[in-house]
């Protein structure tokens, strides 16, 4: 719904002319989306300031906004280079070489390329285990928190922001291939720890 | 045939749409047919990005209110 809204060219004409009540209208549909996104780098209060410089970067900038990206992916764009900069005062910085963790599934095929521990049957979709996912939920948390920064990051953007792969490359400055690696990483993480869920009920 | 290590490693594709060339997907999906263990794997991958955390709620009006307030006064630091 937001999101039609957020790219209809009526709407981003009014906050090109500087509509506040469009403005607000903005704010109000798509910080707690940003936030999520600054989360991924930054600690909860970090990531709360950079996304509050981020709406006043945005909103210096809009009328200058030429529609030749998605207005989501401007948005992200600022917020990931606020992040950025707010890790470069802290004296950090995320790693995006792709090889410094292994694959989390590796180890469940023969050198032959085959299954050796195929997956197990989940069964998470029937409603009398709402408790389950639930516990699901909470244990998946745990892992995005551990995972590392650049495949946590790469996750959001790509399947929850749903951000196309050339535009998370783009504002990454990372390749094509490095964003398929970190995105295949961090899935096969998670299927590993609601596989291992399914199987053993612990997280 | 393909291997299934290798269509785990590829199938991240066939679940977000990113493009694969037409001779590969014809290859992952003959595989499909022919292997429960990687069918299995694929749509419980679906499944898997269906939960994922997802933060689509709006803002509630005092917090809105509060950041508009902050660009107001940025502004009016920047003009004054």
């Amino acid at each position: 719904m937001a999101d039609i809204q957020l790219e209809d060219p009526h709407f981003i004409a009014k906050l090109r002319q500087g509509d506040p009540a469009a403005f607000g209208q903005l704010v109000k549909g798509h910080h707690n989306m940003l936030l999520a996104t600054a989360r991924t780098m930054l600690s909860p209060a970090d990531a709360e300031e950079a996304v509050q410089d981020a709406w006043i970067a945005a909103h210096r900038a809009i009328a200058k906004f030429e529609g030749r990206s998605l207005l989501r992916t401007w948005l992200t764009r600022i917020v990931i280079n606020q992040a950025k900069m707010m890790l470069r005062k802290r004296g950090r910085e995320i790693q995006f070489d792709p090889t410094n963790d292994p694959d989390a599934l590796a180890h469940r095929f023969h050198g032959d390329g085959h299954w050796q521990h195929p997956p197990q049957h989940w069964e998470l979709s029937s409603p009398e285990n709402l408790l389950t996912r639930e516990e699901l939920r909470r244990c998946m948390e745990k892992h995005l928190h551990f995972m590392p920064d650049s495949q946590r990051l790469v996750l959001e953007l790509r399947d929850l922001q749903g951000l196309p792969a050339d535009d998370v490359c783009n504002m990454l400055e990372i390749s094509a291939s490095n964003v398929r690696v970190l995105l295949h990483r961090a899935r096969a993480r998670l299927f590993e720890m609601v596989d291992h869920f399914q199987e053993t009920g612990e997280c | 045939m393909l291997k299934c290590q290798h269509l785990v490693e590829k199938a991240d594709a066939l679940v977000d749409g990113s493009p694969i060339s037409r001779r590969e997907r014809f290859a992952l999906r003959l595989h499909l047919l022919m292997c429960q263990h990687c069918r299995r794997y694929v749509r419980q991958l679906r499944a898997l990005l269906g939960f994922l955390p997802r933060e689509e709620k709006p803002l509630d009006d005092a917090r809105t209110e509060a950041i508009l307030k902050k660009l107001d006064a940025s502004r009016d630091h920047q003009s004054g």
